[in-house]
């Protein structure tokens, strides 16, 4: 069988490169970015604070105390996905086959395209200049049969690396390699292989399969064939995903709230969000979960509802997120909410029978017609006037891709 | 960067392809010129797509905003200090 091969291309520091690059001033120092929404967390750190222990998650004062001369640069993540979209049209420009995993992480399958550009090895020196050239910055590539491979072959060399994992060399190279490396294995996961002592690849992939299904159940056999450097998973170019789960947006607000009238106006505006996504994207949901994470950052709950009927129009979706949080006695001013529509389908547009409904649909439909020309929440409900705190997108989710429904507007 | 939004005179080439080089702005009753495009990105406001320029004079960098749809430029941050 003909193996395949398989680019994982990651932008090194990508968000700290970007304002290292826009702004001369700060390059070559270390910066760290935050988000633009009061709070001090460091969404990610140039490599040279990153030399000096500076870690993503950390909060401001902890990367002062390990690099008092940090520059803190609040982020602009408009200037990340517009970077991050170009970047993906470069990648088109050698496959048709690109799979976007975050805002800074793609896999291409170029198994079709060597025979027009020759080595896989030319087509990532070629994107790699391709890159630098049109926004200054570096990523580093690796190359493999599969996208596994490819992930931890780009994650061996950084920043501006080029990493190539040979089919023959798969079982070498795992050997010793630690299972924290691979793509899919996390702390808690780590641990319970821990505790079987597998502690490296190579013991995952010789590691009996009945073992390991007894203890993690279906995935067990995954994990032996990620021991093994197996991985037939393909590379899913835009438009020919599964279709989408839920919709869903959070914010971390912009301090603590415990005022029940300021709670139910984030909520309203992130029904909203929600409501007018599902409707430009023609889907509906049965399905309200609410997530609530409280001041003190570690506690949270999320709770869900099923409804008889399918919805989308956002006071429905509002009424039922307030429906939830009825249920519950808020034990700390809250940090953070989330609402998602899910148990979705693709919307069968029917008119309603009686005529008020009628009318709030019609209504709904027109504040979608001008917020889609004039920006969203151009036309919005009252109580979300100006001069209110307003929720918002300030951090880019994971999910976030380039095109479709998963391309959330962020501020 | 300290945000603003202050309509502003901007001369600049419009090369084929779209694309738009700018050379100067005036600010101040003083003209700036832009001595180096550092970064450029696209977004949207509704079907409004803008273009936005980080630009320095050699003293400040600064962020100019094209309206592709008015046709308008403004002034949407700055920063003059050293960091």
């Amino acid at each position: 069988m003909k193996h395949r091969t398989i680019l994982h291309i990651d932008m090194n520091a990508f968000f700290a490169s970007v304002e290292q690059q826009a702004n001369p001033e700060l390059r070559g120092k270390p910066i760290a970015v935050v988000g633009g929404g009061g709070r001090t967390v460091i969404t990610t750190s140039s490599y040279e604070a990153r030399a000096k222990g500076v870690k993503t998650g950390m909060a401001v004062w902890e990367g002062k105390r390990c690099c008092p001369e940090l520059i803190i640069v609040i982020g602009d993540n408009r200037k990340y996905t517009h970077t991050s979209t170009k970047i993906n049209e470069i990648f088109r420009d050698y496959t048709p086959e690109v799979e976007a995993f975050s805002i800074d992480e793609s896999w291409l399958d170029v198994t079709h395209s060597l025979s027009i550009f020759g080595i896989a090895e030319n087509i990532a020196y070629l994107i790699k200049a391709r890159i630098r050239h049109s926004f200054g910055i570096t990523c580093s590539i690796g190359i493999a049969p599969n996208k596994l491979l490819a992930k931890l072959a780009s994650d061996m060399q950084k920043p501006d690396g080029l990493t190539i994992i040979e089919p023959g060399n798969v079982a070498r190279i795992l050997e010793r390699m630690s299972i924290k490396e691979l793509c899919g294995i996390g702390r808690k996961m780590e641990r319970h292989l821990n505790m079987m002592s597998i502690y490296t690849c190579g013991e995952l992939g010789r590691c009996d399969e009945g073992r390991l299904t007894r203890k993690f159940g279906i995935i067990g056999r995954r994990l032996k064939e990620m021991g093994q450097g197996i991985d037939n998973s393909p590379v899913i170019q835009y438009g020919e995903e599964e279709d989408v789960k839920s919709v869903g947006h959070s914010s971390t607000l912009e301090r603590d709230i415990d005022d029940p009238a300021e709670i139910r106006r984030f909520l309203l505006q992130l029904s909203d969000m929600v409501g007018s996504r599902a409707r430009r994207y023609g889907v509906s949901g049965k399905t309200i979960h609410l997530y609530v994470r409280y001041a003190d950052f570690f506690s949270s709950w999320g709770k869900q509802t099923t409804l008889k009927n399918y919805i989308n129009l956002s006071d429905e979706i509002y009424k039922a997120a307030l429906s939830i949080l009825a249920t519950v006695e808020l034990e700390q001013p809250i940090r953070l909410l989330g609402v998602t529509l899910s148990n979705l389908k693709q919307q069968a547009e029917q008119l309603p029978l009686f005529e008020d409904e009628r009318k709030k649909l019609f209504a709904t439909q027109a504040m979608d017609k001008v917020n889609d020309r004039y920006g969203s929440m151009a036309v919005t409900f009252g109580s979300l006037l100006p001069g209110k705190k307003k929720a918002g997108n300030r951090v880019i989710p994971p999910s976030w891709r380039p095109d479709g429904i998963k391309n959330v507007d962020v501020k | 960067m300290e945000s603003t939004c202050i309509p502003i005179r901007v001369a600049v080439i419009f090369s084929p392809g779209g694309r738009l080089t700018p050379k100067w702005f005036e600010l101040g009753r003083r003209k700036h010129e832009v001595k180096e495009t550092t970064y450029f990105w696209q977004d949207r406001l509704g079907e409004v797509a803008r273009m936005h320029y980080a630009v320095s004079d050699g003293e400040a960098l600064y962020e100019l905003v094209y309206n592709t749809c008015e046709q308008t430029w403004a002034l949407t941050a700055l920063k003059s200090e050293r960091p």
